[in-house]
C-alpha cells in the first residue's frame, strides 16, 4: 500500500467488461522528503476521492477485493482510502499538500 | 518481504470497511539502493496488528502473508502488513543510514 496524491482522471470507452462504471484516478506516490516524482498510477476509485486529496493505494487481490466486492476484474490497483492526516516523526502530512507544515 | 522502518503513521476516515480499526503506519524500506536520499525514498503503508512504534526496524510482509498475519483469509483491503519488530540486524554491507534516527537524513 502506499500514499499518493490524485492529479487526475482518466476516461476509456473501449475497456476490458469488468472494468464497466468504474472511476479512474492517476495518482502520484508520496516521496518522504516531499519531493515530486514523475511516476503515475491509474488505480481505481472505491471511495470518492477528489483531485488535490492524498489517497492510499492498494494492489493485487486487495485491490480487486476492494474493486469487485468478491468478483474478479481486471485492474490491479484501488483506491481504498482518503488521508486525514500523516505524521512522519513530528512532520504533519495532511490531506492536501496546502496542508502540510 | 524486506526490512524496513517505521518513520510515520497515516489515519484515513474515509476508507474501506476493511482497514477499520487498523493501525496504518509509514514504512521506508531499506533496499538495496542504500544510500539513496530522503526525498527519493517511497515509502510503504502497512497495516500494523504487532505494535511497532516509530524509529524501530520491522520486517513487512506483502499480498496474502500479510492478510494473514492480520487475521484474515486473503480477503482484505490492503497488501502490507508489519510480521515483526527487529531485536537486531547483521548486514554487513548496509549502510549507516540504516541504524540512523527516521528523518536523520535527507
Amino acid at each position: 500500500m502506499l500514499v499518493g496524491t490524485v492529479v487526475g482522471q482518466v476516461w476509456a470507452t473501449q475497456k476490458e467488461p469488468t472494468l464497466e462504471g468504474l472511476r479512474l484516478l492517476v495518482v502520484q506516490p508520496y516521496l518522504l522528503g516531499g519531493a515530486e516524482t514523475a511516476e503515475t498510477i491509474v488505480a481505481v476509485d472505491t471511495i470518492g476521492a477528489d483531485v488535490g486529496e492524498r489517497v492510499l493505494v492498494v494492489y493485487g487481490r486487495a485491490a480487486r477485493h476492494s474493486i469487485g466486492k468478491g468478483h474478479d476484474v481486471g485492474f490491479q490497483s484501488a483506491i481504498v482510502g482518503v488521508v486525514d492526516g500523516m505524521d512522519l516523526g513530528g512532520k504533519r502530512v495532511g490531506q492536501t499538500a496546502a496542508e502540510d507544515d | 518481504m524486506f526490512l524496513g522502518r517505521v518513520v510515520g503513521e497515516v489515519w484515513a476516515t474515509r476508507k474501506a470497511p476493511d482497514l477499520e480499526g487498523k493501525r496504518l503506519l509509514v514504512i521506508e524500506p531499506l533496499d538495496e539502493s542504500r544510500e539513496r536520499p530522503a526525498d527519493m525514498v517511497k515509502p510503504v503503508v502497512a497495516a500494523d496488528p504487532i505494535g511497532a512504534d516509530y524509529g524501530e526496524h520491522v520486517v513487512v510482509a506483502f499480498g496474502k502473508a500479510a492478510r494473514v498475519a492480520c487475521g484474515g483469509d486473503g480477503d482484505f483491503a490492503f497488501e502490507a502488513a508489519v510480521v515483526g519488530i527487529v531485536d537486531d540486524f547483521h548486514v554487513p554491507t548496509a549502510p549507516a543510514s540504516w541504524r540512523a534516527e527516521p528523518g536523520g537524513r535527507s
